[in-house]
């Protein structure tokens, strides 16, 4: 490896992470409930990224990274015998355990509402929403990362859309039957 | 557009391909629900992008890419180590202040605007233009037949006013309230509205007050609190379901102002004399409704209700959460065992499906319909309706076709963090009904025992005021409140507008604050100048008179009501001249002090405009000297509130 094909990596490396490692560190935090284990696992991500070569002849490397990290805190949460994630029982408990705080509907118009709203829905479809809005990848490549098919994260995403409109408070505003007529 | 396919999504995100991205196209050029759905779709995208690229911000890089200890990664990619070091130490100061303080950086973004779809429509009439002859040999063109294209444009109509305004997306749970201004009475001289007997938002406010904070300020709707006290005004003398009183005295607030007040009796009718009634509840069991102060409060409220019951009054209780089901079936008041059995073993548990339960109770109700009686479905909830946005629409439609059917809806809203306030009000209001706001068994038993009648019993539909001022006796006037229910002038007459509905002994009170023409307004109360007109020359008052010969009128006003019987579709016309006599407030009537005391504390606890020079002391005051015989205790009540907020402003 030439020193100037060093620097040219070194610094795509830098944009990579600088670009990426926020959005994994989140998605990891996500599923190890465990920030110093995600970081770890991010860590790890980079890692093996630049071991595997990938730098020099991935075009878009989201989707490798994304699938890496989340193998990585799956065997972080297995190895340590946390509660399964993608158990679907715990699913549908932890949608229920999260209520919207009355305060919090208050903030509405706050920055990052919609977020704590997607914090409440379940894994999986936190999941595929992070990937979809926050690192604008595809249903396909979401359905890499997540092992899964495109048909499915559409279901997923479609699902979660629903949710997050109705908590939005939309469903309100559709039940507007007089404002029009304010003279 | 069916709610749980998620192709429509797909499409609005342009992951969809081909054939099944024209067929969607088709069905969105096509339909205006569809179009607002795509269109709410991608701006629920891009304020996510927005939140999420904000939220990247306030976590700063990055102590975590500290990889300097794989003795590898030193062998292969030094370089970039050392990159990432420098990287670490610019940002070391940044994570400190980071760790501490999670918010320090959170950008606030502005309310949420759809973008205008016409350039989308556009570019999807050029994609089906482009198609058009593929499109209509393949199988998709069916979405796009004359039959359901029509279709889909009878559904939009039947409910087209709501249409104007849908494509907004709502940021709160309360809806804004924006004050009625002062207008002027020679180029407004028409004042219309419908009446409202909800009583919600006091109730929610008191809340709020208990729990130790003020309330936001539009979860303050005046005229609620107004109306959530009832007024001794007396009955009507005559065949009219309700009486009409109208009054005048110095407006406590702004001296120089007069304050107006309509006061509405609706006849009484005596438990016995009520028709047999004909009642399904709703109920909502989901899991949020499962606090003592949800689902359990509900029970009880309705175990109060059940004792009050007969052998010719009939109860069924629909429950909906994860699917809905008849937990009672139609059964006689006298079964009370049967009746209070099957409360007990309802549970809350499981998610909210609203939509479905809506349907069951209805048609249960329409299945055992009393005719002459009480036909009513009851809902009660925390306000968490699990329907889509179609079915919303549908909703809607359900709900204002059951009601012209004769089964009207009544909502009971409880719990705190979650509470759609203003779809539950929207919801009563579509439905012919009532909405009240049970904090507390007391308040279960204002609504269902002691107002039962009220609550249950509808004399009068479709009820609207009309106010028309004199401009030879009023600069200006304001209506206090009722901002959600202002009409149109040529609503009033019209009998196909909706309006409020008014229930056996009901009081609805509104009151105007006037500035009797030649006072020197003060600024607030002033009425904004407008520019010239340029095409029209605008004739003096005088002119006008002259013109039209009128005389001056000794009339300060003219309150004009319309109304329908509970069954009738032609509206009757009652008017009511008003002379003002001069009387100073300290001589108005006991209620009038009453009701202006409690518009004023509504006023302070929006922080309104025009709230004037009172203040909570005066309030109290205002109040005391108003309390009468307060046989409930419920002005007693309102008195200790006051008194609370004094407190909390102080703190």
């Amino acid at each position: 490896m030439s020193d100037v094909g060093a620097d040219a990596e070194s610094e795509r490396m830098q944009t990579l992470m600088k670009r990426f490692e926020i959005p994994l560190l989140q998605f990891a935090t996500r599923i190890t409930s465990d920030r110093e284990r995600a970081k770890d696992v991010v860590q790890e991500t980079f890692v093996k990224f630049q071991r595997n070569g990938a730098l020099s002849h991935e075009a878009e490397p989201a989707t490798w990274l994304f699938t890496v990290c989340r193998n990585g805190a799956l065997n972080v949460c297995r190895k340590e015998k946390r509660l399964m994630y993608l158990d679907e029982e715990m699913i549908e408990s932890r949608e229920d355990e999260q209520p919207m705080p009355y305060a919090q509907l208050e903030q509405k118009e706050a920055a990052g509402f919609l977020l704590r709203i997607v914090g409440s829905l379940p894994p999986r479809q936190q999941e595929v929403i992070q990937l979809k809005f926050q690192n604008d990848l595809s249903y396909q490549q979401i359905a890499e990362i997540t092992k899964t098919t495109a048909n499915n994260v559409g279901v997923l995403i479609h699902t979660a859309l629903k949710t997050l409109r109705q908590r939005y408070g939309h469903a309100s505003k559709d039940f507007l039957p007089f404002n029009p007529r304010t003279t | 557009m069916n709610i749980d396919d998620p192709k429509p999504t797909a499409f609005a995100l342009d992951e969809l391909n081909g054939p099944e991205r024209l067929a969607i196209a088709r069905e969105v050029a096509d339909s205006p629900e569809a179009q607002r759905f795509v269109d709410e779709i991608r701006e629920l995208a891009r304020v996510l992008k927005c939140e999420y690229a904000a939220d990247a911000e306030t976590e700063l890089p990055t102590n975590l890419i500290d990889i300097r200890d794989d003795p590898w990664f030193w062998s292969i990619a030094r370089p970039l180590a050392i990159a990432a070091v420098i990287a670490l130490f610019a940002v070391v100061a940044g994570v400190t202040i980071f760790s501490h303080n999670r918010n320090v950086t959170v950008a606030r973004f502005e309310p949420i605007h759809l973008p205008a779809a016409v350039g989308k429509s556009g570019d999807v009439q050029a994609e089906l233009a482009a198609n058009e002859a593929r499109a209509e040999s393949e199988p998709q063109a069916s979405l796009g037949t004359p039959a359901s294209r029509s279709l889909a444009r009878s559904k939009v109509e039947s409910y087209g006013g709501i249409r104007a305004r849908s494509g907004e997306f709502n940021t709160a749970a309360y809806d804004h309230i924006v004050e009625n201004p002062f207008l002027d009475a020679a180029g407004n001289p028409l004042s219309t509205f419908s009446i409202d007997v909800d009583t919600a938002s006091y109730s929610n406010v008191r809340r709020f007050i208990n729990d130790g904070s003020l309330p936001p300020k539009d979860a303050v709707r005046v005229e609620e609190m107004i109306n959530y006290f009832t007024y001794d005004y007396p009955q009507p003398t005559d065949e009219k379901p309700f009486a009409v009183h109208v009054d005048v005295a110095s407006c406590p607030w702004e001296a120089a102002h007069r304050l107006v007040r309509i006061g509405l009796k609706g006849r009484e009718v005596a438990a016995d004399k009520r028709g047999p009634s004909n009642l399904v509840f709703l109920l909502d069991v989901s899991g949020s409704m499962e606090p003592v102060e949800r689902l359990p409060l509900v029970k009880q409220a309705m175990r109060l209700l059940v004792d009050k019951l007969t052998e010719n009054d009939r109860v069924a209780i629909v429950v909906y959460a994860g699917a809905s089901g008849l937990a009672l079936p139609s059964t006689t008041g006298d079964h009370k065992e049967q009746i209070l059995l099957a409360l007990e073993n309802l549970q809350a548990g499981g998610s909210t499906n609203g939509a479905e339960g809506i349907r069951l109770a209805y048609k249960i109700a329409a299945d055992n319909f009393i005719k002459g009686g009480v036909n009513r479905v009851i809902l009660a909830t925390d306000g968490d309706f699990n329907v889509g946005m179609t079915s919303q629409g549908d909703l809607i439609r359900l709900i204002e076709e059951k009601a012209k059917t004769g089964v009207f809806l009544s909502v009971l809203g409880v719990g705190t963090d979650n509470l759609k306030d203003s779809t539950m009000q929207k919801l009563a209001d579509k439905g012919n009904g009532n909405y009240a706001y049970l904090d507390s068994l007391d308040e279960a038993r204002k609504v269902l025992v002691q107002q039962m009648n009220g609550t249950l019993v509808t004399i009068a539909k479709d009820v609207k005021i009309q106010v028309e001022f004199n401009p030879a006796r009023v600069a200006s006037y304001r209506l206090i409140g009722y901002e959600k229910r202002m009409l149109r002038k040529e609503d009033f007459s019209n009998d196909k507008i909706d309006a409020g509905e008014i229930g056996a002994g009901h009081t609805v009170t509104a009151l105007y604050e006037v500035v009797p023409a030649g006072t020197n307004a003060n600024p607030a109360a002033s009425v904004a100048p407008v520019d010239p007109l340029k095409y029209q020359r605008v004739e003096s008052e005088e002119t006008l008179r002259t013109a039209k010969r009128l005389q001056p009128s000794a009339e300060m006003l003219t309150v004009k009501l319309r109304f329908k019987k509970p069954d009738g579709e032609k509206s009757e016309l009652i008017e009511r001249p008003l002379i003002d006599e001069g009387k100073d407030f300290a001589k108005a009537p006991a209620d009038l002090k009453f009701a202006a005391a409690v518009a004023e504390f509504g006023m302070i606890l929006r922080d309104s405009e025009f709230k004037g020079t009172g203040t909570l002391g005066a309030v109290l005051e205002w109040a005391q000297e108003g309390k009468d015989s307060d046989a409930n205790g419920y002005r007693a009540g309102f008195i200790q509130l006051v008194g609370k907020v004094q407190i909390l402003r102080k703190g």
